[in-house]
């Protein structure tokens, strides 16, 4: 069977200015004029390699049709980045992807929820923001409003609602998507212990669908029950790939090596 | 460190037999050609308007939330749009034509400022609300994609509806003031549109400079300010001596403003006047998408 995800050689590198906090790396517009009118040269010159870090180093996997694919490993390693680019969020320093299907990303549950709109209303928005067309979210509205358990609360403004309400609602419709690969970060355990029971059926409901997964997580408990595969990522790199159980029994040993991982 | 060459093709083969076996389904047939090519790029890249086109129901839902979202909470809800260009027309009528005797050639000097008001109230909210809508939407921009032109895009049209609204303010002159509306009253439609995208252009381009230079956020205001007092508002661009005339029709609302005045007033428009406008809005348009496009690569790494 042909992959429906094709990953070759993506790198990603980031520029970090040492000394200096993420806050504020943006330039200011005077900045970069004084420095174009003292150095007018410097911008073709090529920068020393210590200010860079590559968050992704020749990442290479395939993904085929109906796969659940869990994707682990320490905070850092090139998870989130992975999927960013997957997501066409952050475009890759070098290397190609190829995505034979739509794509749907849940990188966070309520992206673009609007506090001072009603329920209803984000439904409709976050659908929008999602990728759905609006005929679809009106024939999955029911459905969505009955699986987030906020029948009563569907006209109030959700800044009213209490926090479990705002993400079930939020999964409720992130979950009720119909791509053929959806991509997933660490949004799932949301609300409380039945509510998340109630995702991971659903996860499970999607994953027999046919649909292709990309999970990433941190629950191995989640991999373990959802996934066939998995691939850990460490430092950049693919780490292990392969059946989920080798890849597990893998980041145990990554993550208890005998002495104390600075990764941790 | 394991490598990861050699491993894959044997894993890769074992899935593809669990995945099929388990599933027993491939009701998806994959296309020949990925429907999404992910590659870094360099410099300038295509503006794929075939992706803002599919993504129109977003722009919609944008707009509909900014407007919405205005208006919540609000005790004067709507009425904020007429609200404002009234009052400014109030004090222009009161300095600028009792006061200042400031001429308005031969029009009741509420019209003549109203008209101006009312496409300069659109024209630099569209501009000042679409710099600054990535920056309002980073939550989005950095955990969805979607093409980014369409968040400027939905911040300047949010726009319109206030100027719809205010606009009834604008026939309740034309009416009172004895005004005939004639069939060159269409006019005015084309004028509006130009308006709507000379705001596009500018936003555009600013809001994309804003997420990496936040000075723009400072600079902007002041820069409105100084576009409003070279366009002619307060002011018909008649009093500007002659052979300095040029000078303020470089800038391209100066036609634009004229040439509404002038279709309302039943007055000959300043047809040079106006194309120069339109030019000028269609290049800078295209210029700012274009710049737009290649900024927004590295959106999701600055804001």
């Amino acid at each position: 069977m042909k992959p429906i995800i094709k990953v070759s050689n993506i790198s990603k590198k980031f520029r970090i200015t040492p000394g200096e906090a993420p806050s504020v790396r943006y330039d200011t517009l005077r900045e970069s004029l004084v420095k174009l009118i003292r150095s007018p040269f410097a911008r073709f010159r090529h920068n020393g390699a210590d200010d860079t870090v590559w968050a992704l180093k020749d990442v290479n996997f395939e993904v085929v049709p109906g796969e659940v694919m869990g994707i682990i490993g320490p905070n850092g390693a090139g998870k989130s980045t992975l999927l960013k680019v997957l997501s066409r969020i952050i475009e890759p320093t070098t290397g190609r992807a190829e995505l034979y299907g739509r794509v749907a990303s849940l990188l966070e549950v309520g992206t673009g929820f609007h506090p001072d709109l009603s329920g209803r209303e984000n439904v409709y928005l976050n659908g929008a923001i999602l990728g759905m067309k609006r005929r679809e979210i009106e024939s999955r509205f029911d459905e969505i409003v009955a699986f987030a358990e906020v029948e009563r609360f569907i006209d109030t403004a959700v800044k009213h609602y209490s926090s479990g309400m705002y993400l079930r609602l939020a999964f409720a419709v992130a979950a009720h998507l119909d791509p053929e690969i959806l991509i997933v970060d660490e949004v799932l355990a949301v609300g409380d212990a039945s509510f998340q029971k109630k995702c991971l059926g659903k996860m499970d409901s999607v994953t027999q669908s046919g649909r292709t997964v990309l999970l990433v997580t941190h629950s191995l408990g989640m991999v373990q029950q959802l996934c066939r595969r998995a691939i850990l990522f460490n430092e950049g790199r693919i780490y292990k790939m392969g059946p989920v159980d080798e890849v597990l029994s893998c980041y145990d040993q990554l993550c208890n090596p005998p002495r104390v991982s600075p990764e941790a | 460190m394991i490598s990861t060459t050699d491993q894959p093709a044997s894993t890769a083969q074992t899935a593809i037999a669990d995945a099929s076996a388990a599933t027993g389904l491939s009701s998806y047939d994959l296309p020949e050609k990925p429907l999404v090519t992910i590659v870094p790029h360099r410099s300038w890249v295509p503006l794929k308007l075939r992706d803002l086109w599919t993504s129109r129901e977003l722009l919609y839902f944008l707009i509909w939330r900014d407007i919405k979202v205005r208006y919540k909470q609000t005790v004067l809800g709507a009425a904020w749009a007429v609200i404002q260009p009234l009052i400014t027309m109030i004090i222009f009528t009161f300095f600028f034509g009792k006061l200042a005797q400031m001429p308005t050639e031969g029009v009741p000097s509420p019209i003549f400022f109203y008209t101006a008001v009312l496409l300069w109230t659109f024209f630099s909210n569209g501009v000042t609300n679409g710099a600054n809508s990535l920056i309002g939407n980073s939550n989005l921009i950095t955990k969805v994609y979607f093409p980014r032109l369409i968040i400027p895009a939905a911040a300047v049209g949010a726009g319109l509806l206030d100027f719809a609204i205010a606009s009834v303010l604008l026939v309740g002159l034309i009416v009172y003031y004895g005004f005939a509306a004639t069939w060159s009253y269409l006019l005015l439609l084309p004028i509006i549109v130009l308006t709507t995208l000379l705001s596009l252009g500018v936003g555009i381009w600013f809001s994309a400079l804003n997420v990496k230079y936040r000075d723009v956020r400072y600079a902007l205001p002041f820069l409105i300010q100084v576009w409003f007092f070279v366009s002619p508002i307060i002011y018909p661009s008649s009093l500007v001596p002659a052979e300095w005339r040029w000078l303020p029709a470089l800038n391209p609302l100066t036609g634009i403003i004229e040439s509404f005045r002038a279709v309302l007033f039943g007055r000959e428009l300043p047809w040079n006047a106006l194309t120069y406008s339109a030019a000028l809005t269609l290049g800078m348009l295209v210029y700012s998408s274009y710049a737009f496009r290649r900024m927004e690569r590295s959106f999701a790494e600055l804001i």
